[in-house]
C-alpha cells in the first residue's frame, strides 16, 4: 500500500490520494488485531511463533491467547463455541475476525447498520469491553475498536503473560498489508460494492498488483494515516471449479525484504512453496498450507 | 432423447408458485414434480404455516429435489422512516434468513404501497440499495418488481429507473406479466433493460381487457390470474417473452398465477394446465427443445 506513495505511477507529477472524511467516512485507521478461531490453539500457537509471533496475554474469561510482534496482533480463540462455530464444527483454525481501528467505534458501528450491515450479539462479560461486531465473509465477523492511542483493549480485556516482552520486536519487519478473501462465482461485484459502501474501500487497478499471487480483485481500504491502508483480496473459484465457498482465506503479511525475510522465517522452521506456479521472488513468497488451513503470504512493502 | 425428458429439458426453465396451487406445501412440491417442473417459487407462509414449523417445511423443500426460482415477498419496505423504516429492516432481515436457509438466490420485493411512504425516487432507491446490501453476505439478489398499484412504483419503467439510482450489483428488476398488460406499459420499454439485469420473470394473464382502477388490478391480481396461453393477452404474453429471449434474458420464469378457482381444484388438474402453458412456450413460442447449433445458450451457473 505504501509503496504506492514511494513509487507513483509514471506521469510529470506524482498523483497522492487523497485523504478526506468522505473518501473515509468511518475514520477506519487499519486493522487492530486478526482473528483465528480454532480447536487446537497450542498447534496453531507454534505456527504463529514459528512465524515470528509470541504469545504476551491471556484473555481474562475465556480460552483466548493474544499474540505480537510489531504492531501486528493476532489473537487464537479456542472458545468451544466461536471454534466449532467459525469452523462450521471442522475443528480446522479459520480466520474468524478482524478488528478495525476506527475514530469512534459507537459512531462507525451505527454508521455501517445504517448503511446495511448485519449485527453480530456480542457477549462481554463482567467488566469487559462491548466491542461492536458486524457479519462478514461467510461465518466471519468485523470488529470496531476505537481504543488504541493512549490505551489499549488489551489492558482490560487481557492479563499480560508474566514475564514476558509485552512488545516483542517484529521479524525482519513484517508488518500488515491485507486479507485474502474467497467469494463465490461471479461475486467479486457484490463483495466490492459491499466494501465500499461500508468502508470507503476502493478498486485497484487490474494492473497493479502485489505479491506473487495477484489473481482476483483488489481493493484499498482507506486510512486516516496513509502508513495504516491496507489490501483486500477477493478471489473467485477457477471456472472449472465448483465451491461457492465463501471465507477469509489468508492474511497478508507485507516485508521491506522478502528474501531476508524468507531465510530469516526459513531459520525459525517455516516452509515456503516452492513450484513453477508460485515460488519465492523479491516481489513475495507464500508459505505452505499448516494445519489444513492456515497460510502466509509474504508480499514486498516499506513500511512508511 | 424420449419424449418424456424431452418436455422436461424442454420446460426446465419455467417453474410454478406455490400460491396456485391449494393444500400443504408436501402436495404442492409432489404435484409440480409430477407434472415433470424442476423448479418453484416459493412463498413465506407456506413455510411458516407448515404444521411441522418452518424446520420441517425447508426439509420438505429440501426432499423435493425442486430448486427454488426465488423466494417471495417483502412488500412496502421502501421509502419509510423512523420507526417504521426500522421495523421494515427487521422484516427484511427475516425474509432473508428465511431465504438463505432455502438456498433460494433471489428474494423478490415488490414497490410500496403505502400513504406513509415517501415518493422521492432518491429515498426509495437508498432504502433497496440498503437492502441489497443486507443481501450480499447470504448471496442473495433482490428483484425489485413495480405493482401496478404501486403507489410511486407502478410500471417497470419507473422501478428500472431507481434500480439504476441504487445502483448495486445484486439488486435487479423482478418483471411481472400482469402487471405489464393491467397498466399498459408500453412493451418497446423492455427494449432499454439491461438483461442481466432481469433477476426473475413472472408470468400470468387474466381473462379482461381493461383494468382501469387499482382497485380493480388488486382483485383481478389476486383472485383471477391463468397461465400462459389461458387469458386474453396471449399475444404481448409471447412479444413479451419473445422481446426478453432476444434481448439476452437469460433467467427464470415462473408462473405467477393467483386464481380462486385453482384454489380449489385438484392439485394435479392446476399442475397440468401449467404443464401445458410452459410447453407451449418454451416449444411454440420460444422453440427451447431443440437448440440449433449455434443458438444454443449456455445458462451461467450462479452460486
Amino acid at each position: 500500500m505504501s509503496d504506492l506513495l514511494l513509487n507513483p505511477t509514471e506521469g510529470r507529477e506524482p498523483l497522492q490520494a487523497s485523504f478526506s472524511d468522505a473518501a473515509n467516512p468511518l475514520g477506519l485507521d487499519g486493522i487492530e488485531f486478526i482473528e483465528y478461531a480454532t480447536s487446537q490453539p497450542q498447534a496453531l500457537g507454534q505456527v504463529l511463533e514459528m512465524m515470528g509471533f509470541r504469545p504476551v496475554a491471556r484473555h481474562r474469561s475465556r480460552e483466548v491467547l493474544l499474540y505480537r510482534q510489531g504492531d501486528l496482533n493476532i489473537v487464537v480463540n479456542a472458545h468451544p463455541v466461536d471454534a466449532r462455530g467459525a469452523g462450521h464444527g471442522s475443528g480446522v483454525a479459520t480466520l474468524s475476525a478482524m478488528a478495525l481501528r476506527v475514530r469512534d467505534a459507537g459512531a462507525a458501528y451505527k454508521c455501517v447498520l445504517e448503511r446495511g450491515a448485519w449485527s453480530v450479539t456480542t457477549r462481554a462479560e463482567v467488566m469487559e469491553l462491548n466491542i461492536p461486531a458486524i457479519h462478514g465473509a461467510g461465518s466471519s465477523r468485523i470488529y470496531f475498536v476505537d481504543r488504541y492511542k493512549e490505551f489499549s483493549i488489551y489492558n482490560v480485556d487481557f492479563v499480560p503473560i508474566p514475564s514476558v516482552d509485552q512488545h516483542p520486536p517484529a521479524t525482519a519487519g513484517i508488518h500488515f498489508f491485507g486479507v485474502v478473501q474467497y467469494i463465490g462465482p461471479e461475486r467479486s461485484n457484490d463483495w466490492i460494492a459491499f466494501y465500499n459502501e461500508l468502508f470507503g474501500a476502493e478498486l485497484i487497478p487490474d494492473e497493479q498488483r502485489f505479491g506473487i499471487m495477484p489473481k482476483g480483485m483488489l481493493l484499498r481500504v482507506p486510512a486516516l494515516d496513509p502508513a495504516n491502508r491496507f489490501m483486500l483480496q477477493l478471489i473467485e473459484p477457477e471456472l472449472n471449479v465448483v465451491d461457492s465457498d465463501e471465507r477469509l482465506q489468508r492474511i497478508g503479511l507485507g516485508v521491506p525484504d522478502v528474501l531476508a525475510a524468507v531465510r530469516a522465517l526459513r531459520a525459525l522452521g517455516v516452509e515456503f512453496v516452492e513450484t513453477q506456479a508460485a515460488h519465492t521472488e523479491q516481489r513475495g513468497a507464500i508459505s505452505k498450507t499448516y494445519l489444513g488451513s492456515v497460510v502466509f503470504e509474504l508480499v514486498h512493502s516499506e513500511k512508511a | 432423447m424420449n419424449t418424456h425428458r424431452a418436455a422436461t429439458e424442454a420446460i426446465s426453465g419455467f417453474g410454478m408458485d406455490t400460491i396456485t396451487l391449494a393444500g400443504p406445501l408436501e402436495a404442492k412440491l409432489a404435484a409440480m414434480k409430477d407434472a415433470g417442473f424442476t423448479q418453484v417459487m416459493l412463498k413465506a407462509n407456506d413455510l411458516v404455516g407448515h404444521p411441522g414449523g418452518l424446520g420441517a417445511a425447508l426439509q420438505a423443500v429440501k426432499d423435493s429435489g425442486l430448486r427454488g426460482t426465488g423466494f417471495q415477498v417483502l412488500r412496502d419496505f421502501e421509502g419509510l422512516s423512523g420507526h417504521l423504516h426500522l421495523y421494515k429492516v427487521d422484516i427484511a432481515k427475516s425474509m432473508l434468513e428465511m431465504c438463505a436457509a432455502l438456498d433460494c438466490k433471489v428474494l423478490l420485493a415488490c414497490s410500496s404501497t403505502s400513504v406513509h411512504a415517501s415518493q422521492d425516487l432518491d429515498h426509495i432507491a437508498r432504502d433497496l440499495r440498503k437492502l441489497a446490501m443486507l443481501a450480499i453476505p447470504f448471496g442473495i439478489r433482490i428483484a425489485y418488481e413495480g405493482l401496478s398499484w404501486g403507489r410511486t412504483i407502478n410500471e417497470f419503467t419507473t422501478a428500472w429507473d431507481v434500480v439504476c439510482r441504487a445502483d448495486c450489483p445484486n439488486l435487479g428488476l423482478g418483471i411481472d406479466s400482469f402487471h405489464i398488460f393491467a397498466a399498459k406499459t408500453p412493451l418497446d420499454e423492455i427494449d432499454y433493460l439491461d438483461p442481466s439485469k432481469i433477476f426473475l420473470v413472472q408470468l400470468a394473464d387474466f381473462m379482461w381487457q381493461e383494468t382501469k382502477t387499482f382497485e380493480e388490478r388488486m382483485t383481478t391480481a389476486r383472485t383471477f390470474r391463468v397461465f400462459p396461453g389461458e387469458g386474453v393477452h396471449s399475444e404481448q404474453l409471447v412479444e413479451l417473452v419473445l422481446k426478453l429471449d432476444a434481448l439476452g434474458y437469460e433467467g427464470d420464469y415462473s408462473f405467477e398465477v393467483f386464481n380462486d378457482d385453482y384454489q380449489q381444484m385438484p392439485l394435479p388438474m392446476v399442475a397440468e394446465r401449467a404443464r401445458r402453458s410452459a410447453l407451449w412456450l418454451a416449444e411454440d413460442v420460444m422453440r427451447r427443445s431443440m437448440p440449433l447449433p449455434n443458438q444454443m445458450r449456455l445458462k451461467p451457473t450462479r452460486a
